[in-house]
């Protein structure tokens, strides 16, 4: 009751620090307006990312905090994903093998699985960073801070989330009769060519999806189906020689295939590789096409994400 | 580095009412056009769009504190987002230099799943701040907020009050070179309050410049060295806290005022003495004017009414009529009135009109007057009852 209608200590006077120094009219004229270049624009990407190391640092944690926080299986479900589809794609592969009477070499099953985890992390990214500006409402029309953290740092929890997969992976293929060689120094390359890729869709995906709420279930309906447009339960050495051509125009395609050769095949990508079945598969230049996809995309959607931030607040 | 400082130089801002598009027509064009942030008529009005903020100018040197009055909708926290890069003014530049500590929604990046350890360095980041100052500043943050026992439960299981708490903690400790201020103190219960305010008041008596927007008057009065009171997105009055506040604090029940009778006018009116009362005593009130005829029966020619900053009512009204005062025949007229300031402490503003009684209009008023009541806490309660203790029998 007492401090109720008490203000602090009345008495205590103001410190005058600037005398004089009051609130008046501004008397510099505005700077005219110039639009920033690209150039200018990645660099304060760039400076603003680097600029919040810590802030990005929280939100990954907060976002794999509370991903398996109330889970019971925790940091297993990580593993769910990559698992269900290597099941998945041994039903089909077995149907496929029982129908041309070839049998099922354990070489495929490696295959698959290889390539079920990157799969798994492009997914999640997908996933995630779309709805990252919109379900962060409160925060974007309330507290300034450069928005490209959002779905920078849901990749970068999704990417811890696919590391304990990728070595449980790593430790399977040894199992499964895949051995080392040195062409496994593609596989580096290979991921962070997907990373890039994820990066420069989920900047995208998210912020379209403030624009456009549409875009959330565009992204559920391309999940669900790139699955049969993307090589990951089967190669793309099975859809024939123009299918297989087709189909590495998906920029996912030549990473995951990419990663199979290298890895399973003792395959330099540096060199053409025919398919089982004769016809040229694997060019060069697919690794090129990707990075070009990776990229450019990056750069195209960092910009267009920059040059829309200030516009989020009112449209959310 | 240069001066810390916050700029509006000739700011407007449009908005939307009502849906954004109303067609999938419109959505595609309009959306296209504000994908490539080239909105075509930043400059003109479309069909819906209203000024929220029109054509607002200010600058916030170190060592001034600028309060924003005005009522709900009139464009205060506009202004606000403006300075805080959340939104992008549709004309003019706004600019605020140095690192800026904003005081709002301060647990607007809290998470319900994480601790309140977890949260303090989550929203902390959030608001710029780095993680090794948190890990420094941790321990006065819990302190300040007085929830230590619970830092280590899930913060959905808080209560408001507690989450407020906290957030406001965490803000607390940022170390600002300008200071944002939304309407964040009225955090938690009374002893929390007094406690953010003196915090607050530390920050903004630092010589930092800081802006603030607060319906409570009375800390707007105490904090701020300028004010200025917006409507509709334009600036009403601007000027000193007194001034503004009581221009805010007239219009908003206004009597209805009529111009130009010219009956009574009121010349001057001021305090006798230091505008400071201690509660119980009296202040006294000095008030010169002329009435140019002989007043019929309906004029009040003096009424006076006091109003509570901390809720902007009346708290007293009393008139000359009322009292039995017999007014002067017309002339030059020198009042004085004597008020016993029966009051709790805060800060109080004192009107003096003319009142028409028949159809109870202003007809002349006088500038608005502020004054303080202090108290060596000798009460708590609404009013001054004037207590003694005498020894009758030992």
């Amino acid at each position: 009751m007492e401090q109720i209608l008490t203000t602090p200590e009345a008495g205590i006077e103001r410190p005058k620090r600037h005398s004089g120094a009051t609130v008046r009219n501004p008397q510099t004229a505005p700077p005219p307006e110039v639009r920033p270049t690209i150039l200018q624009d990645l660099r304060e990407i760039v400076f603003d990312i680097r600029n919040c190391r810590d802030l990005i640092y929280q939100l990954t944690l907060r976002d794999i905090r509370i991903r398996y926080k109330q889970a019971v299986f925790g940091f297993a479900w990580a593993l769910i994903l990559p698992m269900a589809v290597v099941l998945a794609g041994l039903a089909v592969r077995y149907a496929i093998a029982f129908y041309s009477g070839r049998g099922l070499a354990q070489g495929q099953i490696a295959g698959m699985a290889i390539k079920a985890v990157p799969w798994a992390f492009f997914v999640g990214c997908i996933n995630t960073t779309t709805p990252s500006l919109t379900s962060s409402i409160s925060l974007v029309t309330k507290i300034y801070f450069p928005r490209e953290v959002l779905p920078l740092s849901a990749i970068l929890a999704q990417t811890i989330d696919s590391l304990i997969g990728g070595v449980i992976v790593t430790i399977a293929l040894g199992f499964l009769g895949a051995t080392m060689s040195a062409y496994v120094l593609w596989v580096p390359v290979l991921l962070a060519l997907l990373w890039i890729l994820s990066l420069a869709f989920g900047l995208m995906l998210s912020c379209a999806n403030i624009f456009f709420r549409d875009v959330k279930y565009l992204v559920q309906v391309f999940l669900t189906f790139g699955i049969f447009v993307t090589p990951v339960m089967l190669d793309a050495t099975m859809y024939g020689p123009v299918g297989s051509r087709i189909m590495m125009l998906n920029p996912v395609a030549p990473i995951l295939e990419g990663l199979r050769l290298s890895v399973i095949r003792h395959h330099n990508l540096l060199h053409e590789l025919n398919a089982p079945a004769g016809f040229l598969f694997w060019r060069p230049w697919y690794l090129a096409y990707v990075a070009a996809w990776a990229i450019g995309g990056l750069v195209v959607s960092a910009l267009v994400f920059h040059r829309s931030e200030r516009r989020f607040a009112e449209l959310v | 580095m240069k001066e810390p400082r916050l700029l509006f130089d000739r700011v407007w801002k449009k908005f939307h009412r009502g849906q954004l598009h109303d067609s999938l027509r419109d959505l595609i064009t309009e959306s296209a056009r504000k994908m490539v942030g080239r909105g075509s008529s930043d400059r003109e009005l479309d069909e819906g769009d209203f000024w929220a903020v029109k054509d607002l100018s200010f600058e916030v040197l170190p060592g001034t504190t600028l309060g924003i009055i005005g009522p709900n909708g009139s464009g205060k926290s506009t202004t606000l987002k403006m300075l805080t890069k959340i939104l992008q003014p549709s004309r003019g530049y706004c600019e605020a230099t140095g690192r800026i500590g904003t005081l709002i929604e301060v647990s607007a990046g809290f998470h319900g799943d994480l601790t309140g350890r977890e949260n303090v360095f989550l929203q902390g980041a959030i608001m710029g701040m780095r993680h090794a100052e948190i890990v420094r500043k941790f321990d006065q943050i819990v302190d300040f907020s007085g929830i230590a026992e619970s830092i280590d439960t899930p913060v959905k299981r808080y209560s408001s009050g507690m989450n407020a708490r906290l957030g406001f903690s965490i803000a607390a400790h940022l170390e600002p070179d300008i200071l944002i201020i939304d309407e964040v103190l009225a955090v938690g219960d009374m002893s929390f309050q007094e406690r953010a305010f003196g915090r607050i008041r530390d920050l903004a008596w630092s010589g930092i410049p800081v802006i603030m927007v607060s319906h409570q008057l009375d800390r707007i009065n105490e904090l701020c060295t300028d004010v200025i009171l917006l409507d509709r997105g334009e600036v009403v009055t601007r000027g000193t806290a007194q001034e503004a506040i009581a221009a805010y604090v007239s219009s908003h029940d206004a009597q209805r005022m009529v111009e130009g009778t010219g009956l009574v006018n009121f010349d001057s009116v001021r305090f006798d003495g230091e505008p400071t009362v201690a509660s119980g005593h009296r202040i006294a009130l000095r008030i010169e004017g002329h009435t140019t005829a002989e007043l019929t029966d309906n004029i009040e020619p003096i009424l006076v009414r006091v109003r509570s900053l901390r809720t902007g009512g009346l708290v007293f009204v009393t008139g000359s009529k009322w009292l039995g005062y017999e007014f002067p025949s017309p002339g030059k007229f020198t009042v004085c009135l004597e008020l016993q300031a029966n009051l709790p402490t805060g800060s109080y503003m004192v009107e003096v009109a003319a009142e028409d009684l028949i159809p109870h209009e202003d007809i002349a008023s006088a500038t608005s007057l502020m004054f303080k009541v202090t108290d060596e806490r000798t009460f708590a309660g609404l009013i001054q009852l004037n207590a003694g203790f005498h020894t009758l029998s030992a």
